[in-house]
């Protein structure tokens, strides 16, 4: 029973939480980058937006798309931090930092070639 | 028995003994702050690296870019997907075309192209017209279709944007400075309208039918009589003034190939169909008085002209070859400016710098663009 345990929720040590925070806290800052490229894109009129439930929002303002993404990322931060003692937190939030940081590099690239 | 807030004397005081575990523990931490922090970056810097590669893949991939040349006094542009390259426009420093479908834009002094329409709604563009600041073009959302977005570049922020829907194309648009002017259909009647980019702010110029060109607060449109040109109409925005220019000598088995706008000064080319022997004069929208350009020019374009400065391409007198020719208002003969080994479809000045589009003389050969320096 322990061992199946141990499988299901390999524990973080202090370490690894502290990487989990610093990633948290980058994954925080890049979702921010995210969102002020795709407002500056959209702005230059290159750019549509391809997630479906950002156009939305952003057709219905650009504070409603500003809450709505930096508030669904600000939860999803938190919970993984409450997550914290779980090893899985720690490569979910590398692997969403990952990808944020593969957008964001993307989309400042694109920018300054136009 | 609750246990004492503070320490009391039967419990030993901190000695100095426990000082150096504490100085020993805040590096060690720091240390561990040090490479969370390093992990961290790991991260950042393994996204931004797939970012950056998938950036310049798509880069690399892109069939959009034409081939670009410096040459000793300019630029050099050749088609790379041989969809054709039509509608040259040059405005200080520079250059707008299509090629296909695609509008380009090409700054003249770093060579650097950048893709401009048509969006991803649309697929047929219209030829493109340039001013100092903006680029402005149609952009429809089938092959063939008569309604398009009228849509702009702003040079100076980089900005793309739709500034008009446009109900019917009847000529391509022409810009000067922040104003932009165009001829489409309003209640079943042909209009020269426009529209002020710097505020959105549409205008009607005339109640007429032409292909307009704006100058400064000028704007000059042909007027046809039975298929030939026979007066030019002329609107001062400023001043809400119209009036009429007859073309001296204009008329004929003659038909107009093309005029352009410049200052007080409106250039004009006639051709005979048969022949392909032209002239193209020179005339004051003010006072009416003229200059002959150029005589006997053969199967020449339509002139270009930007202050003193006239521009056009002709076949050489041999017939082999075309040239590009220029003449100064201000007096002296006219000269070359290049010989080309390819019909030339359009040639322009403006700033100081000659442009001209080639047709290959080869069937199937790539069509190209050059740009020089306006001899002084």
């Amino acid at each position: 029973m322990t061992a199946w345990k141990t499988r299901r929720s390999p524990r973080l040590g202090p370490f690894g939480m502290r990487v989990l925070f610093w990633v948290l806290v980058e994954l925080w800052v890049l979702n921010i980058a995210d969102l002020l490229l795709t407002r500056y894109s959209l702005w230059l009129g290159f750019a549509t937006e391809s997630n479906n439930v950002m156009s939305y929002f952003f057709h219905t303002g650009e504070v409603p798309a500003g809450v709505f993404k930096i508030g669904i990322v600000t939860v999803g931060t938190l919970l993984l931090w409450r997550l914290r003692r779980y090893r899985t937190a720690l490569f979910a939030a590398a692997l969403l930092a990952g990808v944020f940081a593969a957008v964001v590099a993307y989309q400042a690239l694109w920018v300054l070639s136009l | 028995m609750p246990e004492p807030l503070t320490p009391t004397g039967t419990t030993p005081a901190p000695h100095l003994g426990a000082q150096p575990l504490t100085q020993g523990a805040q590096p060690r931490r720091r240390r561990s702050e040090a490479w969370a922090l390093l992990f961290a970056a790991l991260v950042l810097l393994v996204g931004a690296a797939v970012g950056t590669v998938g950036f310049l893949a798509e880069q690399a991939t892109a069939n959009w870019r034409p081939h670009i040349a410096r040459t000793q006094t300019g630029w050099r542009i050749t088609e790379a997907r041989m969809l054709g390259l039509s509608g040259l426009a040059l405005c200080d420093g520079h250059l707008a075309w299509q090629d296909g479908a695609s509008i380009l834009l090409l700054d003249l002094r770093s060579g650097k192209a950048k893709l401009l329409g048509p969006g991803s709604q649309a697929l047929t563009t219209w030829q493109p017209a340039i001013s100092e600041r903006y680029v402005v073009w149609f952009e429809g959302r089938q092959a063939g279709a008569l309604s398009a977005g009228a849509w702009t570049y702003d040079i100076a922020t980089r900005r793309r944007s739709q500034i008009a829907t446009v109900g019917d194309v009847l000529s391509l648009p022409s810009v000067s400075g922040a104003r932009t002017v165009w001829c489409t259909s309003g209640n079943a009647r042909s209009q020269i309208v426009g529209v002020d980019l710097t505020n959105g702010k549409g205008f009607v110029v005339a109640s007429e039918y032409g292909q307009p060109a704006i100058d400064g607060s000028l704007v000059a449109w042909g007027r046809s009589a039975g298929g030939g040109p026979s007066t030019f109409g002329i609107v001062d925005l400023t001043q809400d003034r119209s009036w009429t220019v007859v073309p001296s000598g204009l008329g004929g088995s003659g038909s107009l190939t093309g005029f352009d706008l410049s200052g007080r000064t409106l250039v004009w080319g006639q051709q005979d169909a048969q022949t392909g022997v032209g002239r193209i004069v020179a005339q004051n929208v003010d006072t009416g008085a003229t200059s002959v350009v150029a005589e006997d020019a053969r199967m020449a374009t339509a002139p270009s002209v930007d202050g003193d400065a006239v521009v056009w391409g002709e076949q050489t007198p041999d017939g082999a070859a075309y040239q590009v020719m220029g003449r100064r208002l201000s007096g002296g003969p006219s000269f070359q400016i290049a010989r080309v080994d390819g019909r030339i479809q359009t040639a322009l000045v403006s700033g100081g710098t000659v442009a001209w589009l080639v047709r290959n003389f080869a069937a199937g050969g790539p069509a190209w663009i050059e740009t020089t320096r306006l001899p002084r």
